[in-house]
């Protein structure tokens, strides 16, 4: 296989892998994001981003 | 649905790639054709260096996280252990898979089990997958945060290892060609580009941490709602 055909294929096989990479944790972030407000809206609760286990942790600490 | 800064900076890191390639293969001038077995897959260097200067970033900000949670236990911490972990394994992937592919065209082999630099660099990125696997796998709780932050902690090590490597133990892989010996230097279009490529592989990292936090961020909500369900 010629130099440049071989680098080519390599270069391209990168590029979509960052692409698909890139792609799904952004549709993972949007998904999530539905999924939460829907059910924090149906189950009349407020929006929190606390994180629960380093409060644990900080309450068995006291 | 409205366009997050990190998405947009993802989007602009991307962009940015895609530049680097066109420049890369089109615009940059090639080498001395007598250097190299395979001159053409010398281009390759465009990628490779940024990628493995974006991993270096990634271990970084996985540092400082697992420190921050470890000695902090700062909720903070804990997203930026995540994210650098996922960026690193990322980037790690990334330079060591074009890193390959120079070695086949170059060398006529893939890897070489004696060069020190690559097997701390690859050392370094099963660490990641590691770390990306294992969060996975393990429920989340103060004793599995522990583990992995002191696994991010000792991991770091590897990374000021592999940054001298090439300068203290030279075998295969090509020295420094910035910031090295006298003889280290390139051509003003080569190290455009160069840049060029440092800066969306940053950009794209720093997308990715700003994106990865908010996962985080929704998947203790989520739990946060879970518990509420669960009636605890």
């Amino acid at each position: 296989m010629e130099d440049k055909t071989y680098l080519s294929i390599a270069y391209l096989g990168m590029i979509f892998a960052l692409a698909i990479w890139t792609w799904t944790i952004v549709s993972r972030s949007r998904n999530m994001e539905q999924r939460i407000l829907a059910m924090e809206e149906s189950l009349d609760i407020k929006p929190s981003n606390a994180d629960s286990i380093a409060e644990i942790n900080a309450t068995n600490e006291e | 649905m409205r366009v997050k800064v990190g998405e947009l900076i993802l989007a602009l890191g991307f962009l940015g790639l895609m530049l680097t390639l066109y420049l890369a293969f089109l615009w940059a001038p090639s080498v001395n054709i007598n250097a190299f077995e395979s001159p053409e897959a010398q281009r390759i260097f465009y990628w490779h260096v940024p990628a493995a200067w974006a991993a270096f970033i990634a271990f970084a900000v996985l540092f400082v996280g697992s420190a921050l949670w470890f000695f902090k236990r700062s909720p903070l911490g804990w997203k930026l252990h995540i994210a650098g972990s996922e960026a690193g394994l990322a980037c790690g992937l990334m330079a060591v898979w074009s890193g390959c592919v120079w070695g086949a065209a170059e060398w006529g082999t893939p890897w070489d089990w004696e060069d020190w630099r690559l097997n701390s660099f690859g050392l370094l990125t099963l660490l990641a997958l590691f770390l990306v696997l294992g969060r996975q796998s393990q429920p989340d709780g103060v004793e599995s945060r522990d583990t992995f932050s002191t696994f991010g902690l000792y991991g770091f090590v590897l990374v000021p290892l592999t940054y001298v490597a090439t300068r203290i133990w030279v075998i295969r892989h090509p020295g420094p060609v910035i910031g090295g010996d006298e003889d280290s230097s390139i051509s003003g279009d080569m190290a455009l580009v160069l840049l060029i490529g440092a800066l969306s592989f940053t950009t794209l990292i720093i997308g990715h941490i700003l994106t990865s936090i908010e996962i985080t961020k929704f998947e203790q909500r989520m739990d946060r709602l879970q518990k509420k369900l669960d009636g605890e």
